[in-house]
């Protein structure tokens, strides 16, 4: 099929990047093994719950590693050429997205290895999490379609580390909304990073509870609304690109 | 027949008519050379001729198929060089080879790629990543990309674009070598490249077609000594 053959280009480019292997796999594991080291006395640092603040994180430069490649596709003529090729839209959309699903396995199984070093407990939950997070990183893949088709490559890693600090911030994987409170609190509410770290965190610690319908919805909202328009968009500035 | 027909092809950017009503017939394995000065509407007519971009108004016969309604048919039996070298940058040669080969969903993929290493001289390079090589060997990994499905019809963009003179008269050997067994269409800005390689030129000024011919036609028609000064009073009007 021809959207396996182009994922399969794709996981090829991303994986012999060095600088995509060192953000996306081995920063993220140096955090999660140095914050472990500093002992800090806040919920948020337990092992089960930076955990998934780290899953996020390693996402974030999915997002913008997505963007680097789909830019360069465009910069370098490669999609003039398969643009003339019987190759159909939903074989390039779900080429990149499929590419990802790989990175994306190989990112949870690392994190949940070293945090397993570290000392959280294995159980099935640890499954059954990194099922959901492939869910989640829908939305990253999709932010990435978005801002790869949208800017070049040069913005890309402008716009790739926006994604990256809202993670960071607005998620809640380092401190609580509750600590800063007031209109930021309200932003962490309205994105949808904050929904995705309760929802990876609820399924590993098997505490349903913590994921709210709110964070159901907006993360779904967003999800969905991210993948529509950047469909559009890639589409569109496919065919721009080439006037 | 003919391998491309156009008429009256059009194509409009909101108000700016970059192709102007084009009446085109290119033969069966004849290689044809669109020439003409920046903005005068080549690369948007091969666009359109290659179904990239579709017309304003106008139609496009490729061999026997309307483009309109057989879009994807059209696309399995032509290809493309752009001009800037189209190729995965992080694949090796090979891979960049079997890459293309999935795309066109080849059956015999392997003879077919063995096929053009040995004909593009590649077996030195296979294993090297695309980014790491010369211009040159880049442009001729691109035109042998571009010849993976075996096309009835290509394209050729600028194909020696920035290529030292060595390099260039090797890819033109190639092309010698693909004439009379597909149609290719090149656009070029170097006169001596589309005097040498091609059997008919077409002069585009203005988004119009304004002269078809041989070289040799052409420098007859506007009674000068040779094929660049010919160009030059055809593409301004005679008012150069």
């Amino acid at each position: 099929m021809r959207m396996f053959n182009f994922a399969k280009r794709n996981f090829k480019e991303l994986i012999r990047d060095p600088l995509s292997l060192v953000f996306q796999i081995v920063l993220p594991i140096f955090l999660l093994f140095i914050f472990q080291q500093f002992n800090i006395p806040a919920e948020n640092y337990k092992l089960e719950n930076f955990t998934p603040g780290i899953i996020l994180f390693g996402f974030s430069f999915v997002s913008l590693f997505t963007a680097t490649l789909i830019s360069k596709d465009r910069s370098s003529s490669l999609l003039i050429r398969l643009g003339t090729s019987p190759m159909k839209s939903s074989d390039y959309i779900l080429g990149y997205i499929v590419s990802l699903i790989p990175i994306i396995i190989i990112q949870d199984i690392l994190f949940f290895v070293v945090a397993w070093l570290l000392g959280l407990s294995f159980s099935i939950n640890i499954i059954f999490t990194i099922l959901i997070s492939m869910i989640v990183s829908i939305l990253f893949i999709a932010l990435g379609i978005l801002i790869g088709s949208l800017v070049s490559e040069r913005g890309t890693g402008g716009i790739g580390s926006i994604v990256v600090q809202l993670v960071c911030f607005t998620s809640g994987m380092y401190f609580p909304k509750e600590s800063v409170g007031g209109f930021f609190a309200k932003v962490c509410e309205i994105l949808p990073f904050e929904s995705c770290l309760n929802i990876i965190k609820g399924i590993l610690n098997n505490n349903l509870d913590i994921i709210l319908t709110g964070n159901i919805v907006i993360f779904s909202l967003y999800t969905i609304v991210v993948l529509i328009v950047s469909i559009i968009v890639f589409k569109k500035k496919m065919i721009s690109d080439n006037k | 027949m003919y391998s491309i027909e156009t008429r009256q092809l059009t194509k409009k950017f909101k108000e700016k008519v970059a192709v102007d009503e084009i009446n085109l017939q290119i033969k069966k394995g004849e290689l044809f050379a669109l020439l003409g000065t920046n903005g005068a509407g080549k690369t948007t007519t091969i666009k359109m001729l290659s179904g990239l971009i579709l017309p304003t108004s106008g139609d496009i016969e490729i061999e026997n198929m309307d483009m309109k309604k057989d879009i994807f048919k059209i696309k399995e039996i032509l290809n493309v060089s752009p001009q800037e070298t189209a190729i995965a940058p992080n694949l090796t040669v090979k891979e960049n080879l079997e890459f293309m080969a999935g795309v066109y969903q080849i059956s015999n993929k392997e003879k077919k790629i063995d096929e053009l290493i040995k004909q593009f001289k590649l077996e030195e390079i296979l294993n090297k990543k695309a980014k790491t090589l010369s211009g040159g060997w880049q442009r001729r990994l691109s035109i042998a990309i571009s010849l993976i499905n075996n096309p009835k019809i290509l394209f050729l963009d600028e194909p020696t674009l920035g290529l030292d003179v060595i390099a260039r008269k090797e890819l033109w050997k190639v092309i010698n070598e693909l004439k009379g067994k597909i149609t290719i269409i090149l656009t070029t800005h170097y006169m001596e490249e589309a005097e040498s390689l091609s059997d008919r030129i077409g002069i585009m000024a203005n988004g119009k077609l304004v002269d078809v011919g041989t070289s040799e036609d052409l420098i007859k028609k506007t009674k000068t000594n040779n094929f660049e000064d010919a160009f030059v009073s055809i593409a301004t009007g005679g008012k150069l």
